[in-house]
């Protein structure tokens, strides 16, 4: 899976600063749950955040299909418009504003 | 025969100290823990009418706790989880050791979690953006998530309650966890009063209705002062007190050390006014003297009284005055100081934090100062108020907690013999 190399540190320092460990030891392939101990509530917050580094808003139907790192990252990457940019940016460009996604 | 219940352990997180050895302390040091409040950044003081407050300075909750319950929950209940610690591991009680379902948790808090409530408010009215709003913020200010997230740190399964009756909130927490040892629903209660609002909305509440001390703002250390005749007011304060309740017989059992006995306990409403007490002092007279009859005890034998003593010219007036009705003569033979005189108004811990100055005035035989007691009010004035230290045997001592509401509590302490 090609990812995006900002987005995924991104995801993966957001989910190390509430983890308290090393985003370098979160791998892509991990579990939320089942590897990395987040609890339902725990998710959301992760979410929460993410929202707030990619200024996005994550409606509820989209949650049932987050379940590990690289399912948040694609998703993330999705919602942003891009697929692998070949160079990351310090900033996401702003993304262009998905279709038929209202107010969770 | 219903069941003794005594006190074994002790944890306070206050304005002179966390800890109930430094707090202790400073308290018999007659030390002000009240200072200005620079300011509620990013807004200056300038339109606040008081500037003064009993706050807990430098409090980073994970000096304290190494679990993550700290980082869930809003200052109060941090405040109460490093007090619950502190007298859990001076009780000396094991949890691994206890039938969890026999410990309960009983706190009282008057304001909750106000510092993640007004900021999460204010940004929502700022930006208008209901979707930014903290996934935490329900479960943060739920008023009893301090005895939830105490239970949860602990696994206490027991009883597990919120008490919230404004500042006489962790009397009333006292009150009830003796009642719910005596009736037999737990062996121990780990009983909390904890409060940490001294926060812009807030703060501001208070000074609108006008109860608050503003003519000591360049004297901080001045402006609590209860009976004395140039209070003004209250000090907010904040912090936490814990105390361990459980039955006599289960603290026998595992040969704990025991500070003191609760012995009585009662509850009323003034039914009368919101923010006011009655002048006469009839009713918190009528509650000081149900608790003594709970605890088997005539006015006769109280030796000391810790005050509710906000620093407010009608509610130490009231409270004199009603000392005096009931224990006549008595009145100013009987030790009595004002722990607000040092920490400001705690708001809901003050009653537990009262209750601790209550216990080690039993178990150690001293009594703390009343500070800026300079110049007795003579609407209030007791013999048995000082600015020093007193040291003292005391066999029976009462605490007093009053709430907005029309609310009054009182509770009986009793000596116990240290076992040799």
């Amino acid at each position: 899976m090609a990812t995006d190399p900002t987005i995924s540190l991104k995801i993966r320092t957001a989910l190390g600063e509430y983890l308290k460990r090393d985003p370098a030891t979160i791998l892509i392939t991990q579990h939320l749950r089942d590897d990395l101990g987040l609890d339902s509530m725990a998710v959301i917050e992760l979410l929460y955040r993410i929202e707030e580094a990619f200024d996005l808003q994550i409606p509820d139907q989209d949650l049932v299909g987050l379940t590990n790192v690289g399912h948040v990252v694609s998703y993330v990457e999705k919602r942003l418009g891009k697929t692998a940019s070949p160079a990351p940016t310090k900033k996401p460009a702003k993304p262009s504003k998905p279709k038929g996604k209202k107010k969770s | 025969m219903r069941a003794r219940v005594v006190v074994t352990g002790l944890g306070v997180v206050s304005p002179i100290g966390i800890g109930v050895s430094d707090f202790w302390k400073a308290a018999l040091a007659g030390q002000s823990g009240i200072s200005a409040i620079t300011s509620f950044d990013p807004f200056p003081m300038d339109g606040y009418r008081s500037k003064v407050a009993g706050q807990v300075r430098d409090f980073a909750v994970e000096r304290f706790l190494d679990s993550v319950h700290g980082e869930r929950v809003d200052r109060y209940a941090q405040f109460a989880l490093v007090a619950a610690k502190e007298a859990l591991a001076d009780s000396g009680l094991q949890m691994a050791k206890e039938n969890p379902h026999r410990v309960g948790v009983i706190v009282g808090a008057g304001m909750g979690g106000m510092v993640m409530g007004e900021r999460e408010i204010t940004q929502l009215y700022q930006q208008q953006k209901p979707h930014r709003v903290h996934p935490n913020f329900i479960p943060v200010i739920t008023l009893n998530s301090a005895s939830g997230i105490i239970a949860m740190a602990y696994g206490a399964k027991g009883p597990n309650l919120t008490i919230s009756t404004a500042c006489s909130s962790s009397a009333h927490a006292l009150g009830q966890a003796l009642h719910c040892i005596r009736e037999g629903r737990a062996d121990v209660v780990i009983t909390v009063g904890a409060d940490a609002s001294i926060t812009p909305l807030v703060f501001a509440g208070f000074c609108s209705l006008r109860a608050l001390s503003s003519k000591f703002n360049d004297q901080p250390e001045k402006a609590s002062r209860p009976f004395d005749r140039l209070r003004d007011g209250f000090v907010m304060g904040e912090g936490a007190g814990t105390l361990i309740l459980e039955s006599a017989a289960h603290a026998k059992k595992r040969k704990a050390r025991v500070y003191a006995e609760i012995a009585g306990y009662a509850a009323t409403s003034e039914a009368y006014h919101m923010v006011i007490p009655r002048e006469d002092g009839v009713e918190v007279a009528h509650t000081m003297r149900l608790a003594l009859a709970d605890a088997g005890v005539t006015p006769a034998q109280v030796d000391y009284i810790n005050a509710h003593a906000t620093s407010t010219t009608i509610g130490d007036a009231v409270e004199a005055r009603a000392i005096r009705q009931l224990f006549k003569s008595r009145a100013d033979k009987i030790a009595i100081s004002a722990t607000k005189s040092l920490i400001g108004h705690t708001l809901g811990a003050a009653g537990a934090i009262g209750g601790i100055a209550s216990v080690l005035a039993l178990h150690r035989g001293q009594i703390h100062p009343t500070a800026n007691y300079d110049d007795p009010d003579p609407a209030c004035a007791l013999a048995g108020l000082s600015r020093s230290a007193q040291e003292r045997r005391v066999k029976v001592a009462l605490l007093n907690a009053f709430g907005f509401g029309s609310n009054n509590a009182a509770v009986v302490f009793k000596y116990v013999k240290r076992e040799t």
